[in-house]
């Protein structure tokens, strides 16, 4: 089904205080997108817009990763696909994980480096794996987009690389809040760029280079 | 007169916080003026020392009392706590709506007591009287904490589910599972609350310890009454230990069990009668009959209305605003003191568990059972209440700033003593400890209340006196006057916390 | 077995269950140590069982008021009032009666008894000097503990007892009250005759601390009230039944569970004088 995500001159808020204005913005199946910026940019707010606006086209991966940490692995990744199971199986899977689903999500976690916390509390898991959790469930969810809000930034340069590979290659689309500007030119075919409360590069990653975007960090 | 060099005012700006505090002071120090404080007894001494002897030489012979007095408390406590969390976590789902949190307000502004004096007149002593008694102010109040649990639950989970997932699935896997711990935590709490309800509802005969401690205090059995005493705190003291999920359904069924005998049939006439007839304002009644006009019906009904009003509800109202006020202030500077005994900025690992021992026999003790026992050596006036609700409070709210005391991190070691104390503890536990304190207002009013039945002229003494006149009528509108009184402090109380922008995590003493 | 008895548990919460045969259940005020209660009128229950040919059963109750309850709920059918009580209770039941009274029924009294320290000494009128002391009462419905003394105090003095004594307490019942008042808990109280003499035969009482002070005028007391209708369920002439049997009742030890010499036939109208009292003093509407 055809779907883009549309913001034309739109104001967006974060606590009721405007953070990005007058925002013009179109992004359509098929793109690879890295939003940059200084932390308090507006990224989140942006990313978090784009959510509501395609919710049943996204798999998010939050910035806060939003696991619930009394439930295991295998739970918070099951939650990727509530929404397509009946209301009975996923209570029946809360209580009584299935065998099935069992070797769904273990095949699934394996690359993931999760496969021995399968049964883990995710309290108790360090902040690299729970990030690694929250980007089992976006994948196991299995959508045309996926958004994530700086997914890779507990993790470390070899695991990032290999994960961030994963993800654009599992999905259609995707839309990447960044701090890391070299690995968002790496994967992204499209670069967005925040500063001051609107959006100051829009351009395919093939035309801006590491130093083009230095700016973007400058007060 | 010379002008003060630097004006006192000036120097020293007051915040909100003190200038509350020394409100509530002022208020506590003129009720105080008004109050009946008096030792009344002859020789209260003679008593006092025989109490203290039977306190120490605890006579266990009598094991199979203290065994079923002991069962029957557990039991009452048991089905009471487990009905009311069931439908209080039911009715926290739905608790935004109005109807809902103003019926929850509503029941739980009447002390358990007065429910079961109410179903007394109905049931009788049948174990439904025990158990609804509990159950019913108990959902409302759990509730409400629940509800507030569920509040501040992180929501981020639920919104990170896929776009369409159901409701109920994501209630259960997200919402449930996130605040489940706090809710095992806070029933458990309610359970130890629930213990003490029960105990003192052996007090109207029920048969809860508080029935055969009675009997044992009337004829001065006090080693008697010191061994079913001990029972009891051990009982609370090993809650955690005792208290297993996996043996719940076992608790449950040996309660249903134990409280069988009693349970005999219920004839809904009496039900019908009570809620048609009975609690029909005495005046009223005669317009069934048809021996009056409408228009003189109104006038007795008004003629009632008022002398009942200015002869007993108004009286018990100002004597139980007077206990009440005095009674926070005191549990409030009770709880100060008592507080550095389990705070490891004063305290040893040792002092700190004699501390904590010293709290759990305080705050296990319910304050009906501890003024009951006052009233006993020093005769009638407020001051054995004033006491006992000092005590009992004082300990809890201590209790509960000794733990937030122990997770300041201090910046620095020098200072000891009370200048650490005045200086560095207090200032930072003072916000929390007003926020504990106000919750208690309202309980303490309730508690305050309730000590009427004691011999008290508090409001409790007028609804005891109108059950014992067998006049229901005017019972349930002295009971439906102390909660409406109860329901204004807690609105009050609530203004007074966000004035002082206290924010407190919820379940402190609730 | 168990199990059945959990689902009869749960079925009982959910509908009414009708009162089916059962045993004949009397009841008494607590006037006296609750504790001995029991072993004071199980006698009274084997001999009436005896008497009436079917099983009869006492229960004890905590207050005067639950006395009264457990008449007009049908929890028992026949109760050992108190003058104050035996109205309340008949009020509630329609048909039902007063059986029988005490001899000493008949010319009830009350005694108003001091500690000694008061140094009030007995006198044939209601002395002044009890003005201002702490009072107590026995339970808040006692005919004799409360309804009485509170009429006569407001009369001699024409004030409430509240603003006559500097306080008032209700003790709950009389030998309650004569061990506050001899423990000096309390100053002066008002205690039942019979309670009195009883305790201070069987050498319960401190003469040496606390003593009479007063007597008030006779009035009637105590009787046996039943239900008027026992004689559906157990069948015609049960009452009269009953009321023969109680007449009857002369062994000392059952006697003594009252104390009282002997039974005689008693009925409502008796107790119009008490009633009358009541509604002056505002203790019924």
């Amino acid at each position: 089904m055809p779907f883009s995500f549309e913001l034309k001159s739109a104001n967006l808020c974060y606590k009721n205080v405007d953070v990005l204005t007058n925002i013009n913005l179109s992004i359509g199946a098929g793109e690879h997108v890295a939003l940059l910026g200084k932390s308090g940019a507006g990224k989140s707010t942006l990313l978090h817009a784009l959510y509501q606006q395609q919710r049943s086209y996204c798999a998010l991966v939050p910035q806060n990763v939003a696991l619930v940490e009394a439930l295991n692995v295998f739970h918070n990744v099951f939650m990727g696909r509530l929404n397509q199971y009946n209301t009975f199986y996923n209570l029946l899977n809360l209580f009584w994980p299935q065998q099935d689903k069992l070797n769904d999500i273990q095949q699934l976690v394996r690359p993931l480096g999760l496969h021995d916390l399968l049964f883990s509390r995710t309290g108790e898991l360090s902040g690299g794996q729970k990030q690694r959790v929250a980007i089992a469930r976006a994948l196991y969810q299995n959508n045309q987009v996926l958004l994530g809000d700086e997914p890779i930034s507990a993790l470390d340069t070899t695991q990032a690389r290999h994960i961030m590979k994963i993800l654009h290659d599992q999905h259609d689309t995707v839309i990447l809040a960044m701090h890391d500007v070299e690995m968002a030119l790496c994967f992204a075919n499209r670069i967005i760029g925040i500063k001051n409360g609107s959006i100051v590069i829009d351009q395919p990653a093939t035309s801006v280079s590491l130093a083009d975007l230095q700016f973007l960090y400058e007060s | 007169m010379a002008e003060p060099i630097v004006s006192l005012t000036a120097l020293y700006p007051r915040s909100r916080t003190v200038k509350i505090s020394l409100l509530f002071i002022v208020v506590a120090v003129v009720c105080a003026f008004f109050s009946d404080v008096e030792i009344t007894t002859l020789y209260p001494w003679q008593e006092m020392s025989r109490l203290a002897h039977g306190l120490i030489t605890p006579d266990f012979s009598d094991f199979r009392v203290i065994v079923n007095a002991l069962m029957q408390t557990i039991a009452f406590a048991f089905l009471g706590v487990s009905l009311g969390a069931v439908f209080g976590f039911l009715l926290s789902l739905v608790f935004d709506y109005r109807l809902v949190h103003m019926t929850c307000a509503i029941l739980r502004s009447v002390h358990e007591l007065f429910w079961a004096l109410i179903f007394l007149q109905f049931f009788g002593l049948h174990p439904l009287t025990g158990v609804l008694a509990i159950a019913i102010p108990f959902s409302a109040i759990c509730a409400k904490v629940y509800a507030e649990i569920f509040e501040e639950a992180d929501t981020a989970p639920y919104n990170a589910l896929p776009g369409g997932s159901r409701r109920v699935v994501s209630f259960f896997y997200t919402r449930l599972p996130m605040v489940w711990q706090h809710i095992k935590t806070y029933t458990s709490y309610r359970l130890e609350c629930g213990l003490r309800t029960s105990a003192v509802l052996g007090f109207i005969g029920l048969p809860t310890l508080g029935f055969y401690l009675e009997v044992f205090f009337k004829q001065g059995l006090y080693s008697q009454a010191a061994a079913l005493l001990l029972t009891f705190y051990l009982l609370i003291a090993t809650m955690r230990w005792w208290l297993r999920p996996q043996l719940l359904l076992v608790y449950l069924i040996l309660s249903i069990y134990m409280l069988l005998p009693a349970a005999v049939d219920i004839d809904m006439a009496n039900v019908k009668r009570f809620f048609t007839e009975d609690i029909v304002p005495y005046p009223l009644r005669a317009l069934d009959d048809g021996t009056t006009t409408v228009f003189a019906t109104i006038q007795n009904f008004f003629h009632w209305f008022y002398e009942l009003f200015w002869l007993q509800a108004f009286d018990g109202i100002v004597q139980t605003l007077l206990l009440t006020q005095v009674s926070l202030v005191l549990s409030g500077m009770l709880a100060l003191i008592l507080f550095p005994l389990i705070t490891r900025h004063f305290q040893g690992t040792i002092g700190r568990g004699l501390g904590h021992g010293f709290l759990v026999i305080l705050r296990s003790t319910p304050e009906y059972l501890l003024a009951y026992i006052f009233l006993q050596l020093w005769g009638p006036s407020m001051l054995p209440a004033m006491i006992a609700l000092m005590l009992h409070n004082g300990a809890i709210i201590g209790h509960l700033c000794g733990r937030y005391a122990n997770e300041i991190v201090l910046p620095n070691n020098s200072i000891k003593g009370v200048n650490l104390f005045a200086w560095e503890i207090v200032p930072r536990i003072y916000p929390q400890f007003l926020a504990f304190l106000f919750y208690r207002w309202e309980i303490i009013f309730r508690e305050t209340a309730i000590l009427g039945m004691l011999g008290l002229y508090t409001l409790g003494f007028y609804v005891d006196s109108a059950f014992e006149e067998i006049r229901y009528d005017r019972a349930i509108l002295l009971i439906a006057i102390t909660a409406i009184i109860n329901i204004g402090i807690d609105s009050l109380s609530r203004r007074i916390r966000q004035y002082l922008r206290l924010t407190t995590t919820v379940q402190c003493g609730q | 077995m168990y199990f059945l008895k959990l689902l009869l548990f749960c079925f009982m919460l959910s509908v009414q269950v009708n009162s089916y045969a059962k045993d004949f259940v009397f009841t008494a005020i607590p006037d006296q140590d609750e504790t001995k209660l029991q072993q004071r009128f199980d006698k009274v229950a084997a001999y009436l069982s005896e008497q009436l040919g079917v099983p009869v059963k006492y229960v004890p109750v905590k207050s005067y008021a639950a006395a009264v309850t457990a008449f007009s709920n049908n929890q028992v059918q026949l109760a050992w009032f108190g003058g104050l009580s035996g109205i309340k209770a008949r009020d509630r039941v329609k048909g039902s009666t007063a059986l029988a009274q005490g001899v000493e029924d008949k010319k009830f009294v009350t005694y108003l008894i001091a500690n000694k320290r008061t140094g009030i000494p007995l006198s044939d009128k209601l002395p002044d000097s009890i003005k201002g002391k702490v009072f107590t009462f026995g339970s808040k419905g006692s005919t004799s503990g409360r309804l009485m003394p509170e009429y006569y105090v407001r009369n001699h003095f024409g004030e409430a007892p509240k603003n006559i004594f500097s306080r008032v307490g209700f003790s709950g019942d009389h030998n309650r009250t004569i061990a506050l008042v001899e423990s000096g808990a309390y100053e002066v109280g008002a205690v039942n005759y019979e309670v009195w003499e009883n305790a201070v035969k069987l050498g319960k009482v401190d003469t040496n601390k606390v003593s009479v002070i007063w007597k008030t005028p006779e009035y009637p007391d105590y009787q046996w009230s039943v239900r008027g209708d026992v004689d559906a369920t157990w069948g015609s002439g049960f009452v009269s039944k009953i009321q023969q049997a109680l007449l009857a009742m002369d062994a000392p030890d059952l006697l003594a569970a009252f104390p009282r010499s002997g039974f005689i036939t008693a009925s409502n109208s008796d107790y119009e004088p008490i009633k009358n009292v009541a509604k002056e003093i505002g203790l019924i509407d």
